[in-house]
């Protein structure tokens, strides 16, 4: 494989005049499955071969994607990148550049206790069946429940014109579990997600009765609960939210192609923009968390990046382009969904860093507020708005937990809302998840415990 | 490289059928699909990447004892991996647990021919072609305003194809193209930084305005620049397609798919026939919408794209099904499966979601509010609860309408409320129809929403 990929970056080089390029193929093998209320909608199996081509020609970009492996079809698609380069370097007012790295040759292995491409089918099955009868049988008011399993192994292969070659295992083992729960015309909805690269032992950490449940008990409390009021509050948000929070409302603005956008980030380094409580990494060397790697798509090792210290803007996440235009390091973070798709800056495991509170002494504090424990979807804009909705929060009155309400959301300005940040718990918790940014990476976030004193909480009340 | 022939596709799907039913299969139905797509892209304002872009696959679907399997694979041109993918979607059925609901794959029925779904030009446009128009879009959002820098954006042509067979003898092929021009942009000021402001057209045939979308683009982000709050009351609010796209997508069509209704996921259970919205809202989902991005001859099952009326003047007439849930309730399939290429199986959704026009133009709609609000992009629309239609979003940002004009724009607006209370206090259907994805709409006012100011 590695002669292939050498072969077409000496055609992109040397027949197209190429300043630099890369080939990646991958082998990916993915199995799934549904789950609904106990009947498996479908089981699924399926097998991706294919290799993707970057080129940088005259300071502009070509990339170009095929399903095979074929050297006639690799040659076309390497020569309709280089063509495609070149027209548009036609136009550059900015010819593009990218920082230097150290030449790599690594052969990455992944180690799972248990193997997903050793477990039969039938255990798969087994276990969401499991998921999901804990949450059909915890109440009758569960009145649906779904569970998909997903499972990615195969390996990628990285090689560039400078002499990187990277040849790395890629496992991904993630479940998703819903329940939704009705009575007297009101309706609530639950979600949780799983996920790991360390292998399929994750389910062994976890049994899947205790998720199945977890997941329907949020469903039924939630149908007592009321919505929230309007406006603005204390709130102190759980480690689920926390990360969500930091991913949505400070990861993206800190992705450098973002700051370069006009992202309100990229004239806020070195400044203070939080609390000193504040300090946020992006790391992609947590053994087994959902989104780590060893090396990027653009064969950079992986490392843990410091965002922001004690509320002080200190790095971004930069792919090769991005760190030339700042001059800076790159962090590992290019990314791409597979073969089909050219890297971009992804994150991979961004939290907040613990402090030294109690999750008590958040909440006593509070005297009408809100505890938002988990979340459901975010989203951000480049001028530091950003939204979090609420599946699980309770009122808080007088330093006590009360009332659940349900859907809920937080939003505002990250600039203003991180100098709110006034006290920060002594526990951490990361969880996996996904993020869209035109392709989907799996990611982790999570943090400790907040407390925020002041935040706009959106209600229907 | 040269796209896949009819004859090619229908043979590769009609082979895996067959290889299916040998090795012992019940029932069986391949999926093929073919991409190829070119684009040129925009970052920090000028063209700077290109991509080309070709993916085909073959999924197939086996039913073994009432047990279903599916398997893909994304080479096509070697007859091994296909009979391996074959042999995958059977061992996977036979490892699964059958479904007692599972009534068979659907029967032939006649195809209805669309209409501007195909345009050869779209085909045989060079990528010379595709960067004069990114950059006649480009240099158009330029033109308009110093502070406005167009960040991210592109110009792509696709041609798309797809073969389906089923053990039932259903055989279909059908090609189509879309041609797409879009800019993402913001402007700033000093210290300020608007939201991003987004325009696009996109078309079936070879029809762009790439200067259009550049104006607005920037007219859009420079509007954006001054801001006031607003109060924090229930009021007016004019959604334009935009936020309605978001929006729905999260609430209202999960409302209406048959698989949402038989799990009791939706509060439309048990009211076809009631009157659920205003009598000023009437939504077809219409799978042959002339020019319609989701616009085709069949669905991906092989089922007939049709027309089926949703809502009729408020009152709820039909659900949308794909063959599995319609025979669940003895009703025939309205061609809502859907397919994300081939690498998964058939799962209900709307086609072109079409909320039919009213006659008011975009000015005469402004003009009748004398205070209220108007909304084009929303965040966090994916957080509502897809069950009970709750939702609480930002808009990024709101216009505020004062005596029939807009006077300034507001951030950090949030409205919040229920999409199945929202849907009854639509006041004002627009005229101004536009196709967005899988939404074709006028812009809808709505009274009474709860609208949070900073």
């Amino acid at each position: 494989m590695k002669d292939l990929l050498t072969k077409i970056n000496n055609t992109a080089t040397q027949k197209f005049g190429a300043q630099y390029a890369e080939a990646r193929a991958q082998k990916l093998y993915k199995t799934s499955l549904t789950l609904k209320e106990e009947r498996v909608e479908a089981a699924k199996q399926g097998i991706e071969n294919g290799v993707a081509i970057r080129v940088l020609i005259n300071g502009a970009w070509g990339f170009a994607s095929v399903g095979s492996l074929d050297s006639a079809i690799l040659d076309e698609a390497v020569s309709d990148a280089c063509r495609m380069a070149k027209l548009a370097s036609e136009r550059l007012k900015t010819p593009i550049k990218i920082a230097n790295v150290k030449v790599v040759d690594d052969h990455v292995l992944s180690k799972p206790k248990k193997n997903p491409t050793d477990i039969i089918m039938e255990d798969k099955i087994k276990t969401a069946l499991a998921i999901n009868k804990a949450s059909l049988s915890f109440d009758k008011k569960i009145k649906s429940c779904s569970v998909d399993y997903f499972d990615l192994t195969g390996s990628s292969f990285f090689v560039n014109s400078e002499g990187t070659s990277v040849e790395q295992d890629k496992l991904y083992v993630w479940a998703r579990m819903t329940a939704s729960a009705s009575t007297e015309g009101v309706f609530t909805f639950s979600r949780e997600e799983i996920g790991s690269t360390a292998g399929y032992e994750l389910f062994d950490e976890q049994s899947p009765e205790a998720i199945g449940e977890k997941v329907a008990k949020r469903a039924i409390e939630q149908l007592n609960a009321k919505s929230p009021r309007g406006g603005k509050f204390p709130v102190v948000l759980g480690p689920n939210v926390v990360g969500v929070f930091v991913h949505e409302a400070f990861g993206h603005l800190a992705e450098a192609d973002l700051a370069l956008s006009g992202g309100v980030l990229a004239t806020n380094l070195g400044k203070k923009i939080g609390s000193n409580l504040v300090t946020f990494y992006d790391d992609g060397t947590i053994d087994g968390a959902f989104g780590a790697f060893k090396y990027d798509d653009e064969g950079v090792p992986s490392q843990k990046t410091l965002l922001i210290k004690d509320g002080v803007v200190t790095g971004l996440m930069h792919n090769r382009e991005t760190a030339q235009k700042f001059n800076a390091q790159p962090t590992g973070n290019a990314r791409a969904e597979d073969f089909r798709v050219e890297p971009i800056i992804r994150m991979r495991c961004t939290y907040m860093a613990p402090r030294d509170q109690t999750i008590e002494e958040l909440i006593e504090d509070v005297k009408s507020g809100y505890y938002f424990k988990s979340f459901r979807g975010g989203q951000a804009n480049l001028d530091g708005t950003f939204q979090v909705g609420i599946q699980e929060g309770y009122e808080i009155e007088k330093g006590e937990i009360g009332a659940p309400v349900r859907n809920a959301s937080i939003s505002g300005n990250t600039l203003e809302t991180l100098h709110e940040v006034d006290a920060v718990g002594k526990d951490f918790l990361l969880d996996p998840g996904r993020c869209g940014k035109g392709q989907t990476a799996f990611i982790s976030d999570g943090g400790p415990h907040i407390r925020i004193s002041k935040v706009v909480v959106g209600g229907s009340a | 490289m040269a796209v896949l022939e009819k004859n090619i596709m229908i043979s590769l799907a009609e082979n895996a059928v067959k290889a299916a039913l040998n090795k012992g299969a019940q029932e069986a139905e391949a999926y093929v699909y073919e991409g190829q797509a070119s684009n040129i892209g925009i970052e920090l304002g000028q063209i700077s990447k290109t991509n080309r872009i070709i993916d085909r696959g073959l999924g197939i679907r086996v039913a073994a004892n009432k047990a279903i399997g599916f398997a893909y694979t994304n080479i096509v041109d070697d007859p091994v991996s296909v009979e391996s993918a074959v042999t995958s979607a059977l061992s996977a059925a036979r490892a699964s647990k059958p479904d007692p609901d599972w009534n068979g794959l659907p029967q032939k029925k006649p195809y209805s021919l669309t209409q501007k779904t195909f345009d050869k030009k779209i085909v045989a446009l060079s990528s010379e072609e595709l960067v004069n128009i990114a950059s006649t879009m480009l240099d158009a959002a330029g033109q308009v305003d110093k502070r406005v820098f167009p960040i991210e954006g592109g110009v792509g042509s696709a041609y798309l194809s797809n073969a389906i067979a089923n053990s039932n003898g259903i055989t279909g092929f059908d090609k189509g193209t879309v041609i797409e021009c879009s800019v993402a942009t913001l402007a700033k000021e000093g210290n300020t930084v608007t939201p991003v402001c987004f325009e696009f057209n996109a078309a079936r045939n070879y029809v762009l305005d790439p200067a259009w979308v550049g104006k607005q683009a920037a007219r859009m982000a420079v509007s954006a620049l001054k801001t006031k709050s607003v109060e924090t009351k229930s009021g007016k609010v004019i959604l334009t397609q935009f936020a309605l796209q978001d929006l729905l997508a999260y609430t209202l069509i999960n409302a209406i798919r048959a698989d949402s209704v038989q799990r009791d996921q939706s509060p439309f259970k048990g009211k076809i026939g009631e009157q659920v919205a205003s009598e000023n809202l009437t939504i077809c989902d219409d799978g042959l919408f002339v020019g319609g991005l989701r616009t085709g001859m069949f669905d991906g099952e092989g089922v007939p794209h049709q027309k089926t009326t949703v809502i009729e003047k408020g009152i709820l007439r039909n659900f949308l099904y794909d063959n599995y849930s319609a025979k669940k309730d003895g009703k025939e399939s309205t061609g809502n499966a859907s397919r994300a290429g081939y690498l998964s199986t058939p799962s209900i959704d709307t086609t072109n979601f079409h909320i039919l026009p009213g006659n008011k133009t975009s000015d005469e709609m402004l003009k009748e509010v004398d205070d209220g609000l108007i909304v084009y992009y929303l965040q966090g629309a994916h957080s509502s609860n897809p069950v009970s239609g709750e939702f609480s979003v930002v808009a990024t940002p709101a216009w505020k309408i004062k005596n029939g004009e807009i006077t300034h724009c507001s951030r950090g607006v949030m409205l919040a409320g229920n999409i199945f209370e929202l849907i009854k206090n639509i006041s004002v259907v627009g005229g101004n129809e536009r196709q967005m994805g899988q939404l074709v709409s006028p812009w809808l006012q709505v009274e009474n929403v709860r609208v949070i100011g900073q």
